[in-house]
C-alpha cells in the first residue's frame, strides 16, 4: 500500500486542501470524502497501541455486500413480473438478462433519489452541527428503496427518506443515537401517508419502465388477508416460488434464498447479532404454530386461511426474512444486552405473526412490528440491566452481613 | 487442590514476534528513574534535589497525601534529572548510578524479617511484621496495586484479599516461568510475607497448566497459606481483574491488593537478605523486534541497554511501549522502564495513508471481525497462511464515530457487567450508575480488548480511567 506514486500524489492533494481559515465550515465535508478516499494516517495515541483493521466504513459496507444479492434478485423479480404479468416473457431473448434490466432501470432511479436525498440532508446536518457525515446512511440509503413497492414515485420515495432521515435520526443526534430503524421509518412513512399505494392487493408490478401505473394483482400476503382459500393459495405460490420469491412483493423483499446468503455473510463477520435474527424466526415460527394448533381445539375456526397455513409459511412471505436479517439486527435500535436480544428478536417475530393474522387492515405485520420493539428495546434493556444491578446489590449485602457476623463471633 | 477457572470470551490477538526462552543479563545500567505517572493518584513531593547522592533503596518522592507512601531509588548513586512536564509536573526523578555503587545494600528496618529462610522461617506476628514492613525506611507498598481505581497500596486499608496472576495472557506477554527463573525461592518467600501482612484476608494466585507455578506452590496450598486457581482461555482471562470478578468479585467499599509475581519475588528478597533490589526480567518482543527475547535487568531502567541490536536501521523507528500493546506506554527511545512492566514490545508505526483501505480485500489486515479477507484464515496461529498473516502497526485504522456495534464488546469482555451500559455512564459521569453497573470491578486493562475490536475507535481505557478518578475523586 505504501510508496505507490499517484495515491501519494492524491494524499498530498488532499493534505494541501484542508480547508482552513474562511472555509475551515467546510471541515466536516472535508473529513467525509477525505476519509472516504483514504483510512487516514492517524495513529493511536492513547490506550491500545494495536487496533482492529475493523471500522464504521468497513461494516456498514459489509452490511452493503450482504444486500447485494437480494438486491440483485430484486431487480430481476421486478422484471420477471412486468414481463409475466404482461404475457411476454416468451418473447424475450434472454429471460435472466431482460427481466434483469428491466429491474435495474427501474430501481437504478429510485437509489439515486434515496442517495441523494439523504446524503444531502446528512451533509447538511453534519456542516451545521460541524460533526463528522456518518456511514450509516451507505445501509440505510439503500435499504429503503429496497423495502418499498416498485410502483412508488420517485417524488414519495424522496419525500420519505427526507422524514426518515430529519425525524426518525438527525432530530435525535443523528447515527447510534436513534431508537427508530429510519428506513423503516420511511416506509412506514409511506404506508401512513399513501395508503391507497401501499396496501399491497392492487400494485407492486411494473406496468412499464417510467411510470407508475401499475398491474393490478395482490402480493401473497394481500391475497391470504383478504381470505383466499389454502388451497387456492398454494397452487398459485409453492413454497419453491416463495423459497426462490418469484413473487410479487416490495422490490427486493421476495427472495428468501438471496436473503439467506446475506444472513450467512453477517453472521460470518459476525456484524448481525444471529440471536436477534434466530429469535425473529422462532418467535413467528412458534407464534404460526400456536395459529396452526388453534382449530383443534374450536372447529369453527379451521376455515380462517391463516389457521391453515404452515407455520413456515410465514418464514417465507412478505418481508419476514428480510426483517429478520436487515432490519431487527440494526445495531442500534435493537435491545444492547445479550437477554435483551433473545426477547426482543422473539418478539419481532411473534407479533409480526400476531399482526398478519388477527388485523388484516396490515397485510404486511413485520414493518409495524420492529417499529415496535424498537420503542420497546430501551425497556428490555432496562430490565436485564436492572437485574444486573440488583444481583450486584444482593452481594454486597450478603458480604456486609457475613463481615458483620464475622466481627460479631469475632 | 486447585479450582479451575474457564474464561470463554476473549480474544488472543495474533502478534508476531513473541520472545523466545533466552535469558540475557544487562548489568550495565548507566540510568534509572522512578514515574511518579505510574501510581494513580499519587501526588508527588520530591525529598531529594538534583545533585543528591542516594542509595538503593532511598526515598525519592512521597505522596504529598499520605507520606508513607514513597517512591525509592532502585539503585546508588547521584540524582541526575528531575523530569517535568506541562504545569511542573513531575514524570520521573533519573539516578545515575555511581560507578562502584552496589546494588545489595544492608539496611536495617526489617529486622523482623531478617535472616529468615523458608526451611526454618516461622510466621512472624502480623502486627510486628505489618509494624515493620510500614514503619521501615523501605516500604514494600509501590510494590501492590490496590483495587478500586488501581492506587498504590494503602497502608491504613484492610484488603478483603490479595490476588497474584502468573499468567499474563496479553499479546506477547512475558512467561513467568522465565520471569522467574532462578528466583523460586524469593517468590515463595514474598508470598509468604504477604500472606503474613494481609492476614486473616486469602492469597489467591492463579496460573496457566503449563506453568512451574503449581508444582512449586503445591505445598503451600497444602498449608493453607495460598489458595492456587488453574487459568484456562483466551486473554483477558490472565488479567488479575478477569480473576477478581471469577474468584470473588469487589464489592463497594471492599479493597482488594494485586501484585505483579516479579514484585512478590522483590518482596521475597527485601524479606530474605533485607536488602533493596529490586530486579526485574523484561521480554523484548513485537513485530519491530530482531531478536525477541528476555532481559534481566533493574527495575526502572533506561531502556537504551535493552534496544541494542533489536531495531532495524533500516527501517523507520519503531514505537517502543513499555507494557504489551494493548495497555502499555509509549516511552522514548532513551527513556526509562515503568513500574510493574514486564515486556518491552517494538512497534512498527501506521503514520500512512491507506487509499481506499476500507473497502480493499485486506489480505493482510488483522480484524476480529472476519470482514476483510485475512478472516478467512485460521484463526489459529500454527494453521495461518503466510499469504494471509496479519501485519500489524499503531494505525487507528478509522476516524472516531459515535458507537454503534455493541455486541462485539460481548464477545471480548468476560464480566458479569454490561460494557456498552458502562461506557455510556462513563461518557456521562454519572458516577451513581457507574457504581450500579459494577464500575469497581474493572480496571482500564479490563476493557482494553473491547476498545481494540471497537469499530468506533472510542478511546474506552481513558473514558474507564476518568470515570474512575471521578469516582475515587468523590469518595474522598
Amino acid at each position: 500500500m505504501r510508496g505507490r506514486k499517484w495515491d501519494q500524489r492524491l494524499a498530498d492533494w488532499f493534505e494541501k486542501h484542508e480547508p482552513q481559515g474562511k472555509w475551515a465550515w467546510l471541515g466536516s465535508t472535508y473529513e467525509a470524502f477525505h476519509t472516504f478516499t483514504f483510512v487516514r494516517k492517524t495513529v493511536t495515541r492513547s490506550g491500545a497501541h494495536v487496533r482492529d483493521a475493523v471500522d464504521m466504513k468497513r461494516s456498514m459496507f459489509t452490511v452493503v455486500l450482504a444486500l447485494l444479492p437480494a438486491l440483485l434478485f430484486g431487480m430481476w423479480n421486478i422484471g420477471y413480473q412486468h414481463f409475466a404479468a404482461n404475457s411476454q416473457l416468451s418473447t424475450l431473448n434472454s429471460q435472466l438478462f431482460d427481466c434483469w434490466w428491466f429491474g435495474f432501470l427501474r430501481m437504478l432511479p429510485m437509489i439515486v433519489v434515496s442517495y441523494v436525498v439523504g446524503l444531502a440532508i446528512e451533509f447538511a446536518f453534519a456542516q451545521v452541527r460541524h460533526h463528522e457525515v456518518n456511514e450509516g446512511y451507505l445501509v440505510t440509503g439503500l435499504l429503503i428503496p429496497m423495502i418499498v413497492p416498485v410502483t412508488t414515485p420517485l417524488w414519495q420515495l424522496a419525500l420519505a427518506v427526507a422524514f426518515a432521515v430529519i425525524i426518525a435520526k438527525e432530530a435525535f443526534g443523528g447515527t447510534g443515537m436513534n431508537f427508530l430503524n429510519p428506513a423503516l421509518v420511511a416506509r412506514a412513512f409511506l404506508f401512513f401517508a399513501y395508503p391507497t399505494n401501499m396496501s399491497g392487493d392492487t400494485v407492486w408490478i411494473a406496468h412499464d419502465l417510467w411510470g407508475s401505473d401499475a398491474i393490478t394483482g395482490a402480493t401473497p400476503l394481500a391475497a391470504l388477508s383478504a381470505g383466499a382459500d389454502f388451497s387456492v393459495f398454494n397452487s398459485q405460490y409453492s413454497v419453491l416460488d416463495l423459497l426462490v420469491g418469484t413473487i410479487p412483493g416490495s422490490t427486493c423483499e421476495t427472495s428468501f434464498i438471496a436473503i439467506a446468503f446475506g444472513a450467512m455473510l453477517l453472521l460470518f463477520t459476525g456484524i448481525a447479532s444471529w440471536r436477534i435474527m434466530l429469535g425473529v424466526f422462532l418467535g413467528g415460527g412458534l407464534m404460526g404454530l400456536f395459529f396452526n394448533l388453534l382449530p383443534s381445539l374450536d372447529a369453527q375456526l379451521s376455515t380462517h386461511i391463516y389457521l391453515q397455513l404452515p407455520f413456515y409459511y410465514h418464514w417465507l412471505l412478505g418481508g419476514f426474512a428480510f426483517g429478520a436479517v436487515f432490519m431487527a439486527t440494526d445495531p442500534v435500535t435493537a435491545a444492547q444486552t445479550r437477554t435483551g436480544r433473545w426477547i426482543y428478536g422473539l418478539l419481532v417475530g411473534a407479533f409480526a405473526v400476531l399482526l398478519r393474522v388477527c388485523n388484516p387492515a396490515y397485510p404486511e405485520g413485520m414493518m409495524l412490528s420492529i417499529l415496535f420493539m424498537n420503542c420497546m428495546a430501551p425497556l428490555i434493556d432496562h430490565c436485564v440491566i436492572a437485574r444486573n444491578i440488583k444481583s450486584r446489590q444482593s452481594r454486597l449485602s450478603r458480604q456486609s452481613r457475613t463481615t458483620r457476623k464475622e466481627a460479631h463471633n469475632g | 487442590m486447585s479450582d479451575i477457572i474457564k474464561i470463554k470470551k476473549g480474544l488472543d490477538i495474533p502478534l508476531p514476534g513473541a520472545a523466545v526462552d533466552e535469558l540475557v543479563d544487562v548489568r550495565d545500567v548507566q540510568c534509572c528513574a522512578v514515574c511518579p505517572t505510574d501510581y494513580v493518584g499519587f501526588t508527588p513531593r520530591l525529598l531529594v534535589q538534583e545533585g543528591d547522592s542516594v542509595k538503593a533503596g532511598d526515598p525519592l518522592l512521597c505522596d504529598k497525601k499520605d507520606e508513607r507512601q514513597r517512591l525509592l531509588s532502585p539503585v546508588s548513586g547521584t540524582v541526575k534529572a528531575i523530569v517535568r512536564g506541562e504545569r511542573r509536573q513531575i514524570l520521573a526523578v533519573v539516578v545515575e548510578r555511581g560507578l562502584k555503587g552496589s546494588l545489595r545494600l544492608k539496611v536495617e528496618g526489617f529486622a523482623s524479617l531478617e535472616g529468615s529462610n523458608p526451611q526454618t522461617h516461622k510466621p512472624t506476628n502480623p502486627q510486628t511484621l505489618k509494624f515493620s514492613i510500614l514503619n521501615s525506611q523501605f516500604p514494600i507498598l509501590p510494590f501492590i496495586l490496590q483495587r478500586p481505581f488501581g492506587t498504590m497500596a494503602s497502608p491504613d486499608v484492610k484488603p478483603k484479599a490479595l490476588f497474584v496472576s502468573c499468567c499474563d495472557s496479553a499479546p506477547l506477554a512475558a512467561r513467568c516461568d522465565i520471569t522467574l527463573r532462578g528466583r523460586e525461592e524469593e517468590f515463595c518467600r514474598g508470598l509468604e510475607a504477604l500472606g503474613e501482612l494481609v492476614a486473616p484476608a486469602p492469597v489467591h494466585v492463579s496460573y496457566n497448566e503449563q506453568s512451574i507455578i503449581g508444582r512449586l506452590l503445591a505445598d503451600f496450598e497444602n498449608r493453607g497459606l495460598v489458595k492456587l486457581h488453574v487459568v484456562r482461555g483466551p486473554h483477558p482471562s490472565g488479567n488479575v481483574g478477569t480473576q477478581i470478578a471469577a474468584i470473588d468479585p469487589i464489592n463497594k467499599g471492599e479493597v482488594v491488593w494485586t501484585v505483579d509475581p516479579q514484585d512478590v519475588a522483590n518482596i521475597g528478597r527485601l524479606a530474605l537478605t533485607g536488602c533493596y533490589a529490586p530486579e526485574r526480567v523484561v521480554a523484548v518482543c513485537g513485530p519491530a523486534a530482531q531478536h525477541p527475547r528476555y532481559y534481566r535487568t533493574v527495575a526502572g531502567t533506561c531502556v537504551a541497554p535493552l534496544l541494542e541490536g533489536q531495531i532495524d536501521a533500516a527501517e523507520p523507528q519503531p514505537r517502543v511501549i513499555a507494557g504489551n500493546v494493548l495497555t502499555g506506554v509509549q516511552v522514548a527511545a532513551d527513556g526509562f522502564l515503568h513500574a510493574h512492566t514486564n515486556e518491552l514490545t517494538l512497534l512498527p508505526e501506521g503514520d500512512y495513508y491507506d487509499f481506499l483501505g476500507w473497502l480493499l480485500l485486506g489480505l493482510h489486515k488483522y480484524s476480529f471481525s472476519r470482514t476483510f479477507l485475512s478472516g478467512f484464515g485460521s484463526k489459529r496461529k500454527s494453521k495461518q497462511k503466510p499469504a494471509l498473516a496479519p501485519e500489524f502497526d499503531t494505525q487507528r485504522h478509522g476516524d472516531v464515530r459515535p458507537l454503534v456495534f455493541g455486541e462485539v464488546f460481548d464477545r471480548v469482555f468476560p464480566f458479569d457487567i454490561y460494557p456498552m451500559e458502562l461506557i455510556k455512564a462513563a461518557v456521562i459521569g454519572d458516577i451513581e450508575r457507574l457504581e450500579q453497573l459494577g464500575i469497581y470491578e474493572i480496571e482500564p486493562e479490563d476493557m482494553a480488548l473491547c476498545e481494540f475490536v471497537d469499530p468506533s475507535k472510542t478511546e474506552i481505557q481513558t473514558l474507564i480511567r476518568t470515570a474512575l478518578e471521578l469516582c475515587r475523586k468523590e469518595g474522598m
